[in-house]
């Protein structure tokens, strides 16, 4: 029943993106509605699937559950965001993410549960909530941050025309990325607390110098540098390419987790 | 009875700008043209369209070549000069096509910049002129509303009109590239040139927060900020406010560059980064260009801004595509109301209607009564005929009165009361 529901749901993502392409190609509003819609219909279908999952097992553990997790957050960010800014364009590059994480989610699902003894703590899902909705909104915000490299570009080189005229300003970009920074930043710190907690629950130690670990406080730090340099004159283009930088130390720090680099430990 | 829809004149096609001037009435004049061409025999209507862009007369008559000729008189009567070069000039459109330059003229395809959105309505106080002396009746009032309905169709269904073709509203929707929004921005405005101020009246229709303006001469700087509303700053001192401007207009006359990447750079520092918007309308150019490498400022002088506005013009033309094939579609749904639009048709269509009625209420009611005799049946067959011609004997009659005037008017009246243009969309 589960896997029913996900399966729909990656139909309506990839569905939802070929709408936004085609809105941004021909300025149709017709399609941006029916993207945000299908979107919206999708993101309903994978909380269907995602609550199917958990009656049986919800195992943060496997790699299904993790991605399908990202994905949802992911989606749930956006739709939330698109309500205040109506930011479309930002929707062409969230849905075929959702759309791929998503699939890889289906591609990896084995049905199984294998959720280690010593990570059966109170303290997981306090480490999973904020840290995961941290990185969906950091991943929100690294989208932003190519749409500002790419209307930067655009408007320096004076071929200002098409794609441009439908993206949102500068100043918007700018913001909205900041915004996003700042609080992907403050949930990804309460993520990292919590490992940390759980990590000592579990295994009697705060620090183990796994590689998820080490590539989180690193994309830590570059965010909180990132934070504070804005005062100093940092925001733009040299900000959109931190978030960026921060974007690839999460990917891999994430991947880290999935490809048995980090051993036993599991999670970041 | 033969009628025709007409449209004679000439535009900023055909007649340079000395014969049109020539032709530019007053509205006392259009007035009097208005009334003086219904006078004519076998002219119902008649409206004048008069902008510095156009001189028209949109008329409905019956004996169209006929109407031609007096329309060529009067605008020949215009001419203070009496020159008489008019007739190679002028185009006369008929019918269908007639209509249709009606309708592309009220969508701003015939305009010289196509989208401007002014022409409509001119049109309408050209319509409302010609309506106020009683010179419009039933098919021009019908001309004019599909027009004006045309042109919002256009308006709402193609992107005609959504791209800045002029260099200053080019800026503008540059500027709104960057900014998201200007009430809290700040402009600055060096030197009073032509083009400087013009791009500083299109950030202020905008909505631009503050206006500074600088001049060599403070006061021509403070006359400038006075029209504008803006804040003189001496020229002297412009650096130190410039940091305060999100957007900097260059227009002075200077030969050399008023701004250079070095003064942007310290700005910018000041403005802890915030992103500056430089416009150099003036040629000579007064901005330095090395200026659009500094991050976080983009500079854009007369040619850039000229090629976005060539870039959306011709987007605009593609768009006219689009607006042809609306303007196309209404004429002919207009066509269609316009050709049934006369008495006999409109008499035939009537009988039709109401035998129509007759003959399936007549079946319904023998079905329910029954075998009946053949002379019973007659009977009930004499009896509905003469109910419905009874009814019908006044209108008909009516309609068959020819009061030129009126005519067309009942013809309308009947048509819509008894719904015989099924597939009309009035």
């Amino acid at each position: 029943m589960g896997l029913l529901f996900f399966s729909s749901g990656l139909v309506l993502y990839l569905f939802a993106t070929a709408a936004f392409v085609t809105h941004l190609m021909g300025e149709r509003e017709a399609a941006r509605r029916i993207a945000i819609g299908s979107l919206f219909v999708g993101f309903a279908l994978s909380t269907a699937g995602l609550l199917a999952r958990a009656t049986e097992v919800i195992s943060l553990r496997l790699p299904h559950d993790q991605l399908a997790l990202l994905a949802w957050f992911l989606v749930a960010v956006y739709l939330l965001l698109q309500m205040r800014y109506r930011l479309a364009v930002v929707g062409a590059l969230v849905s075929p993410l959702a759309f791929l994480l998503t699939l890889s989610a289906y591609v990896t699902y084995s049905g199984g549960s294998d959720l280690s003894g010593s990570l059966a703590s109170a303290w997981l899902p306090a480490h999973v909530a904020p840290a995961f909705l941290g990185y969906a909104i950091l991943v929100v915000a690294s989208c932003v941050s190519v749409l500002y490299l790419l209307q930067e570009r655009q408007l320096k080189s004076k071929r200002a025309s098409g794609l441009s005229r439908r993206m949102p300003s500068l100043e918007t970009l700018d913001t909205l990325n900041y915004r996003c920074v700042a609080w992907g930043f403050a949930l990804f710190t309460i993520g990292i607390l919590t490992g940390s907690i759980l990590a000592k629950v579990a295994w009697g130690t705060f620090w183990s110098w796994e590689p998820v670990q080490i590539l989180s406080v690193l994309a830590w730090l570059l965010y909180a540098l990132l934070l504070q340099t804005r005062s100093i004159g940092w925001r733009g283009r040299r900000a959109a390419t931190l978030t960026l930088a921060g974007f690839v130390l999460l990917v891999v720090s994430f991947l880290s987790l999935n490809l048995g680099l980090t051993h036993g430990s599991g999670l970041g | 009875m033969d009628r025709e829809v007409l449209v004679v004149g000439l535009n900023h096609r055909t007649a340079p700008v000395s014969v049109r001037e020539s032709l530019a009435f007053t509205d006392d004049r259009i007035d009097e043209i208005n009334r003086q061409l219904c006078t004519l025999g076998g002219v119902d209507e008649a409206a004048v369209v008069s902008t510095c862009n156009r001189v028209e007369v949109i008329a409905c008559a019956s004996d169209g070549d006929r109407m031609q000729a007096r329309i060529l008189d009067v605008l020949r009567g215009a001419r203070p000069d009496g020159a008489d070069d008019l007739q190679n000039l002028l185009y006369v459109h008929r019918d269908r096509e007639a209509v249709r330059h009606v309708f592309r003229v009220a969508a701003s395809l015939d305009s010289m910049v196509v989208g401007e959105p002014q022409i409509l309505g001119q049109l309408k106080d050209f319509y409302a002129r010609a309506a106020s002396v009683g010179s419009t009746g039933t098919v021009l009032h019908r001309c004019f509303h599909k027009a004006f309905s045309v042109a919002k169709r256009v308006r709402t269904e193609t992107a005609i009109a959504a791209r800045a073709v002029s260099v200053g509203s080019a800026a503008v929707e540059l500027a709104a590239r960057i900014f998201d929004r200007f009430e809290d921005k700040t402009a600055m405005l060096i030197g009073a040139g032509e083009m400087g101020e013009l791009a500083a009246r299109q950030l202020v229709a905008a909505g631009i927060g503050q206006l500074m303006v600088t001049n060599r001469t403070f006061d021509r700087a403070v006359e400038v900020a006075r029209e504008f509303g803006g804040t003189p700053v001496p020229f002297d001192h412009f650096a130190r406010y410039l940091p305060m401007a999100d957007i900097v207009i260059g227009a002075t006359a200077a030969a050399g560059f008023v701004l250079t990447k070095d003064g942007i750079q310290a700005a910018l520092r000041e403005r802890m980064g915030r992103p500056m918007f430089c416009i150099d309308v003036s040629v000579p150019r007064n901005f330095d260009p090395q200026i659009n490498n500094v991050d976080n400022v983009y500079l854009y002088d007369v040619d850039d801004l000229s090629e976005v506005a060539e870039e959306n013009l011709e987007e605009r033309l593609r768009e006219a595509g689009k607006a042809e094939k609306i303007v196309l579609a209404e004429v002919e749904s207009f066509w269609r109301w316009f050709s049934q639009l006369d008495v006999v048709p409109t008499i035939v269509a009537l009988r039709e209607k109401v035998e129509r009625v007759r003959q399936s209420e007549l079946e319904r009611v023998l079905a329910e009564l029954g075998p009946i005799g053949a002379s019973e049946r007659e009977a009930l067959e004499r009896m509905t005929s003469s109910i419905v011609n009874k009814i019908l004997h006044a209108p008909i009659t009516r309609l068959k009165q020819h009061d030129r005037r009126d005519e067309l008017f009942f013809v309308d009246a009947v048509r819509s009361v008894f719904s015989l243009d099924d597939s009309d969309d009035s």
